[in-house]
């Protein structure tokens, strides 16, 4: 592991919350207060980092369908759990409930904290989503 | 602990590490092979870890003597003395199993129990005894939710979760009366103290006290609950704050700042007539509390001032007659000039709170991240490698790092967090500290960012977000309106990007394979098409090796590019480019006395690789 890395590993005894690469702060674009539970068609994955994207297709008020993005850990952060790539593509087309942070501009938004995949595996983004 | 047993520790650890990691054998699958490798790196990171940041739970009385320490070495954070004065409360790292759990140690025996259990990759944190000392609080992450629990202090009995969090906070204190429990959640849009009904039924829900648009921490209630003592970030560095506590009128009343030149971790003394902080450099301040129907605050006194530097968390007991630090190693480093065979050429000026040392194009000075020991600034300084005078480059209250040189060593770029940590940018100012610094550009909100490389045209720099990132410094283009390239975003880590003098190739560190080993790579890279890299990656150390801990330079001709070893090695690789990229098998030049403190990842050496600079640990070879 990298040496800066290392550091921080050893800084994060001293912090809150979680060390991770990041294009943005977390809080500012997502509120915690704020979440929203959802089921739909997981219709893209965007496997990079620092965060992952999952583009879910959820049925509307009026049958219409509304596209929400999700935004994950980083794909290393799934890595080190024994969650791939290949159980999003699997699930790709299909049904998934998943729980999101909602995002702070009303967007159809969400910073993932738990989905559940068609075959009942459960994901969590937690602690660092959370 | 005696100095003899914490090495014997530390040893045993090392050892423990070497031989609990699995080695690869005959017949096992690539991915069997590469799965044991990944987990000797990390059995071997774990023990290092351990060796070089374990502390000890150290008591000092008011004249700054040890009275005792507590138990073996550990991963500890901040200890907290029971309202008795005779346990310790203290979060514990498991680095193996990825937790922080609560301990409570006996002070007159060192005797541990452990309250909590997390299941892998879970925490608690943040513990707070009960007015009687029979409970604690705390925040723990489970099934994914952060919640405020409380359980025995005697390890027995289940947690009890008093109030399942939205998102994160820390209890910070729980009233002498019992009714409540205070807790504080900040992020960027600002802190807020909370206060949780410990009485009555139903489900309990929490009182905000106050909120504030800057950033909160602690919360400590007075004894008589009429007053709650807090960190706030509005001067941009922490200061300590009093403001009345009244759950039933909440947001009410006037605050007072208590400490003058930066404070946090209020705690009142029991009989609350006196109140502590700790002051920038971990020193214990006192300030005397006037009761009345507005409180009076005397002048800050030093009450404790534990030896060294920076000694570690710390808090102070209920009576104010002790110092409780998990006490850590000096942190002191001393710059150290090596030649090319891992000779100590000489040490420069005295040492210091240093980290990042980058040395100048023209080898003739060394620029580096200063924490000032007295008030925990972290600014930007340049030091003669000659004479070892020190010049400030930057001096301010926002944290500086990662300064890297331009390329005609007139400029240095460095980050800085900025309008109370809510703004990341990238500056410039002369390396002698003279004129205005100019903002380069900055990125989003609260966003991190990993500063590595100035191209030698001056018209890039390359950062870090997780992905490899270039930001073009177009002259008549405002700093705000630049835009980041992300010219390597993969489902890897990538960093630490430094450009070949010809700006032909990037260099930089990944781990496309194995989760915890980070190799160099070097790639194409052409000034006209930045989006991205225009050919495949091709490996500079070996790939069966336990990686890297950064990149150190590319030689003035390009010909070469030396990195240093997850051993702490200097290596370097011949590199062809003609007719193909072709990389040579590196060789160690030599191997450092000590780990150095710092990103590797920045210039440490002359231009011309005959001398290496590191700021290394004064207690290692190579400072004395």
């Amino acid at each position: 592991m990298n040496f800066r890395i290392c550091a921080l590993v050893a800084a994060g005894l001293w912090v809150v919350a979680g060390v991770a690469w990041a294009h943005h702060n977390m809080s500012a674009l997502f509120d915690f207060n704020n979440r929203v539970s959802l089921s739909g068609t997981l219709s893209k994955i965007d496997w990079r980092n620092p965060h992952i994207y999952l583009t879910v297709d959820v049925k509307g008020d009026k049958d219409g369908l509304e596209t929400w993005q999700v935004e994950g850990p980083a794909p290393s952060f799934f890595r080190i759990r024994d969650i791939s790539k290949m159980d999003f593509e699997n699930a790709s087309g299909k049904m998934v409930k998943f729980e999101a942070s909602r995002a702070r501009d009303g967007s159809r938004t969400g910073l993932l904290r738990v989905m559940t995949l068609p075959d009942g595996k459960l994901v969590s983004a937690c602690p660092q989503n959370c | 602990m005696k100095k003899s047993a914490w090495i014997a520790t530390a040893m045993a650890a090392v050892s423990a590490a070497l031989v609990l990691a699995p080695i690869p054998s005959r017949g096992q699958s690539a991915e069997d092979a590469k799965k044991a490798r990944g987990e000797a790196a990390k059995a071997k990171r774990i023990a290092e870890n351990f060796k070089l940041n374990a502390r000890t739970l150290t008591i000092f009385d008011r004249q700054g003597k040890v009275v005792t320490t507590v138990g073996e070495r550990g991963m500890f954070n901040v200890p907290f003395f029971s309202p008795d004065g005779r346990r310790l409360a203290v979060v514990k790292n498991d680095q193996e199993k990825e937790t922080n759990d609560l301990w409570v140690y006996d002070v007159a025996t060192g005797q541990g129990i452990q309250i909590t259990s997390s299941q892998r990759r879970e925490r608690a944190q943040a513990p707070v005894w009960s007015p009687d000392g029979s409970q604690l609080a705390f925040v723990a992450v489970r099934s994914g939710n952060f919640g405020l629990y409380r359980k025995h202090a005697n390890g027995q009995g289940p947690e009890e979760l008093i109030y399942q969090l939205p998102g994160t906070g820390n209890p910070t204190d729980w009233s002498a009366d019992g009714r409540y429990l205070t807790y504080t959640s900040s992020d960027l849009s600002g802190g807020t103290i909370f206060a949780v009904p410990l009485t009555g039924t139903g489900e309990r829900k929490p009182i905000e006290i106050f909120h504030s648009q800057f950033q909160l921490q602690g919360g400590g209630i007075s004894p008589d609950g009429r007053w709650v003592a807090y960190t706030s970030n509005e001067t941009q560095r922490n200061e300590v704050y009093v403001r009345g506590f009244d759950p039933t009128a909440p947001g009410s009343g006037q605050s007072w700042r208590i400490s003058r030149e930066g404070g946090s971790f209020p705690y009142w003394r029991g009989d609350g007539k006196e109140l502590y902080y700790l002051a920038p450099d971990q020193t214990a301040m006192a300030v005397e509390v006037r009761a009345g129907a507005a409180p009076q605050f005397g002048v800050p006194k030093v009450a404790f001032r534990p030896p060294g530097i920076f000694p570690g968390p710390a808090s102070v007991s209920r009576d104010g007659e002790r110092m409780v630090v998990s006490l850590g190693p000096n942190p002191l480093r001393q710059i150290t000039v090596f030649d090319r065979q891992g000779k100590t050429v000489k040490t420069v000026g005295q040492p210091g709170l240093f980290i990042d040392p980058s040395v100048s194009p023209d080898g003739k000075r060394v620029v580096l991240t200063r924490t000032d020991p007295h008030t925990g600034n972290r600014d930007i300084w340049t030091f003669d490698l000659a004479t070892g005078k020190g010049t400030p480059v930057t001096d301010d209250l926002p944290a500086d790092g990662n300064p890297i040189w331009s390329s005609d060593g007139k400029w240095i770029a460095y980050t800085s967090f900025r309008d109370n940590g809510r703004n990341n940018g990238i500056y410039r100012k002369a390396w002698d500290g003279s004129g205005q610094e100019e903002l380069l550009f900055r990125t989003t909100p609260g966003a991190g960012m990993d500063l590595s490389d100035w191209s030698p045209d001056g018209k890039f720099l390359t950062f870090a977000t997780g992905a490899l990132s270039l930001v073009q410094l177009h002259p008549n283009e405002k700093a705000l309106d630049r835009k980041a390239i992300e010219w390597m975003r993969e489902e890897y880590d990538a960093f630490g990007g430094r450009f070949s003098p010809d700006m032909r190739l990037m260099a930089y560190e990944a781990n496309p394979d194995i989760n915890e080993i980070f190799d160099i790579f070097v790639r194409p890279f052409d000034a006209a098409k930045p989006e991205a890299p225009l050919g495949p990656a091709v490996q500079v150390s070996p790939a069966d090796g336990f990686g890297v801990a950064g990149v150190i330079y590319w030689s003035q001709d390009g010909k070469e590019l030396c990195y240093l070893t997850a051993d702490w090695e200097v290596a370097c690789a011949e590199i062809t480019t003609a007719p193909g990229l072709k990389v040579g098998i590196p060789k160690v030049l030599f191997k450092l006395p000590a780990r150095p403190q710092g990103d590797p990842d920045h210039w440490l050496s002359s231009r011309d690789g005959q001398r290496f600079v590191f700021a290394m640990p004064v207690t290692a070879g190579g400072s004395k």
